[in-house]
């Protein structure tokens, strides 16, 4: 399928808004969905913080409250979870048939693209939202006045590490032919991704390593950043990591994307 | 109105992947406001012909052209000047129907201005302005057909695609919307594609039909030329006495004098089977396909019971023969099949030939009344100058029978003669043209 080298690639905003639009509406109306992401972080929250398995966190030399690690772990988890799976909302579309009626629109592959990535983007705040302002209420990061800008400010990084994610859920969702293949992807990537990022639990020195290796790892280091204003890695490295890992992710996906067969 | 709106010029599409040559090479034109109707069995290649005229799918060789714009170079245009209704749902089902026709409205580019009224309007083509805020999972089957069809006319196409709209939908559903689609063409004048296997939905709605197998169109004209082609009327003649057989060939020499006679046979219902086990009118004057080797086919079909599976598996008219078939021709089938084939029978012809096994057939009576079969080309106008000719023999006429052929007929008889071509004769062209391609890259 050629499509994207023959059909003018031009934007088209009006469709890119109502297919952002009809992410975040499937998002609002799955109200089983939302419970549970509700319920889960709660519970990330209630053990992770409350459950006194982490005594006490050491990062960079500065003591850390272990409600406040786990807090902002499960806010940078958030990001991976909404954004695999909105990814995935393209490999719903073709098992029902819907993609055909995309991709035969007079719109480029770059339109549907976008406005999906925005779809799912946004649904990743909102949840991030959610997710940071429950754990704010339940006073997992006591209460300081310098919260409110560092709110402000986990909003873009959310954004920027939601993008590589979706990216990532764009290429594992072109290539899926069957529901089958759905356990190995959860296996093999996401469940790697989110235990060794050191979201939850930190690991010591010595196993380091495994975190530095995955990706995945940078964001939740700068997301916690924001959030505390500690970090494991150098913050440069973070933001250059995020960076990189995003925009690979999402021109990979993009491709992965373009080529898409529907027949 | 006889401009064309999609030229199709040698067109050919191959799956590399699957080494399947899926449309070989074919033309055809369709003309403004005009209802066309493809029919073929499955996998023929109709559906993948679709696609390449909505740019789904790219050509692999040869020039398509919608409302006078390239597939291959000018997409969008082509997108914007069809609408498509796909063979599988292709509906968010998540949504409302009213959404489900917004989202479209707007990924063609119609403001809202334009959209509102527009929706109103399909919505109340197909009767469902009163489900519009109805989520799509609680619509039936019916509905959504519907809801398709709506939507491919929000954006005011030329041309509307139907790949098999009405699949799996009952009888007075398929009619209702076949009603919709007359309605249609008539009201908007709006050029429609259809693809079928079903041979009534073709009959009733075509204007034009293009039967394909194998990738190729194997015939394409109006339903009444097809029929004409395969062979005028049929006229069947019994008489009432045994003893007027020996007059008859003297009046089938009188018979053929009459302008407009193609072909009479003679005899008996038990004589003619034995020549024709399957009672299957040959055509009579097929251009370049030869009676007899039509026959040979047949015959080889009916001696060898894996042929005969697949001819039922792949044609539901194969498995309509049997069951409507003489008892002798029954017989002989049935003795074919041991237990072990038995089971690969589809279900409805197992219970018969299980029967015929137990012996629960009498012998059908014995019927020696003389039978004319007269082949000819307009019935109407020879009919009467037949029965002339009988009355003036002072023969009896016990029964008359004159029937056209159906569309039913002309299909069966132009893809299940192609049965045989199925052999890896087939497959080996493919695969010697795929390699021909290669190298020349």
């Amino acid at each position: 399928m050629s499509d994207l080298s023959v059909l003018p690639s031009k934007m088209n905003y009006g469709a890119v808004w109502i297919l952002a639009k009809r992410e975040l509406m499937s998002f609002w109306r799955s109200k089983s969905r939302i419970i549970s992401s509700f319920v889960q972080s709660l519970l990330f929250l209630f053990v992770f913080g409350a459950g006194a398995i982490l005594q006490s966190v050491t990062i960079d030399g500065v003591v850390v409250d272990p409600r406040a690690f786990a807090g902002s772990g499960v806010g940078a988890v958030v990001i991976l979870f909404t954004g695999i799976f909105g990814g995935m909302s393209v490999f719903r579309d073709k098992m029902f048939g819907f993609m055909k009626e995309l991709l035969v629109a007079p719109v480029s592959r770059k339109t549907l693209m976008f406005g999906r990535t925005l779809g799912i983007a946004l649904q990743t705040l909102l949840q991030v939202t959610i997710v940071i302002g429950l754990g704010i209420a339940i006073g997992y990061f006591g209460y300081d006045l310098s919260l409110i800008w560092r709110f402000i400010l986990i909003l873009p990084v959310a954004l920027l590490a939601s993008i590589g994610i979706v990216g990532l859920g764009l290429i594992i969702s072109s290539r899926l032919r069957d529901m089958q293949s759905f356990g190995l992807i959860q296996t093999f990537i996401v469940m790697p991704m989110f235990w060794l990022s050191g979201a939850l639990i930190p690991f010591p020195p010595e196993f380091q390593i495994v975190t530095m290796l995955n990706p995945f790892s940078y964001s939740v280091d700068l997301f916690r950043f924001v959030l505390l204003g500690v970090s494991v890695f150098e913050i440069w490295l973070d933001i250059i990591v995020v960076i990189g890992f995003s925009t690979i992710l999402i021109l990979i996906g993009a491709r992965s994307f373009n080529k898409m067969e529907v027949s | 109105m006889t401009e064309s709106i999609i030229e199709v010029r040698n067109l050919t599409k191959i799956y590399e992947d699957g080494n399947v040559l899926a449309v070989d090479d074919i033309n055809f034109d369709i003309k403004k406001g005009e209802i066309f109707a493809m029919l073929g069995p499955n996998g023929a290649g109709k559906t993948t012909t679709i696609n390449m005229l909505a740019t789904l799918l790219d050509l692999t060789e040869g020039q398509a052209f919608v409302n006078s714009y390239d597939v291959e170079k000018h997409p969008d245009k082509v997108r914007k000047s069809i609408g498509i209704v796909f063979q599988e749902p292709s509906l968010d089902i998540d949504m409302k129907g009213w959404e489900n026709l917004e989202l479209h409205a707007i990924l063609y580019g119609m403001s809202k201005k334009e959209r509102h009224p527009k929706i109103k309007e399909v919505l109340k083509l197909v009767d469902l302005e009163d489900r519009a805020d109805t989520y799509v999972k609680n619509y039936s089957g019916g509905m959504k057909r519907r809801l398709e069809i709506a939507r491919g006319l929000i954006h005011e196409p030329k041309v509307l695609f139907l790949d098999e709209p009405t699949l799996g939908l009952d009888p007075q559903t398929r009619r209702k919307i076949w009603d919709k689609i007359k309605e249609l063409n008539q009201i908007s004048e709006i050029t429609i594609l259809i693809t079928t296997h079903y041979m009534d939905e073709a009959d009733e709605l075509a204007d034009r039909i293009c039967i394909m197998d194998h990738g190729k169109i194997i015939a394409l004209d109006t339903s009444k030329n097809l029929k004409k082609q395969l062979s005028g009327d049929v006229i069947d003649i019994q008489f009432e006495k045994v003893e007027d057989r020996m007059k008859l060939p003297q009046i089938i020499n009188q018979i053929r004098e009459i302008p407009g006679i193609k072909n009479i046979s003679f005899g008996d219902a038990k004589g003619q089977h034995d020549e024709i086990p399957m009672n299957m009118n040959l055509p009579a004057n097929m251009p370049n396909i030869d009676p007899a080797m039509i026959q040979a086919r047949i015959r080889e079909v009916m001696s060898n019971p894996k042929k005969m599976l697949e001819a039922w598996k792949r044609f539901p008219m194969a498995t309509q023969m049997f069951l409507n078939a003489p008892i002798e021709a029954k017989k002989r089938i049935a003795n074919m099949f041991d237990n072990e084939l038995l089971d690969e029978v589809p279900e409805n012809i197992k219970q018969e030939i299980i029967k015929i096994k137990k012996g629960e057939y009498k012998e059908e009576e014995q019927d020696f009344e003389p039978k004319l079969s007269i082949s000819c080309e307009s019935g109407g106008k020879q009919l009467p100058l037949i029965v002339q000719n009988i009355n003036d023999n002072n023969l009896k006429i016990k029964t008359v029978n004159m029937h056209e052929p159906t569309l039913e007929d002309v299909f069966l008889h132009y893809v299940g003669s192609a049965i045989r071509e199925e052999s890896s004769n087939h497959t080996k062209n493919i695969k010697k043209f795929i390699q021909m391609r290669q190298l020349r890259k």
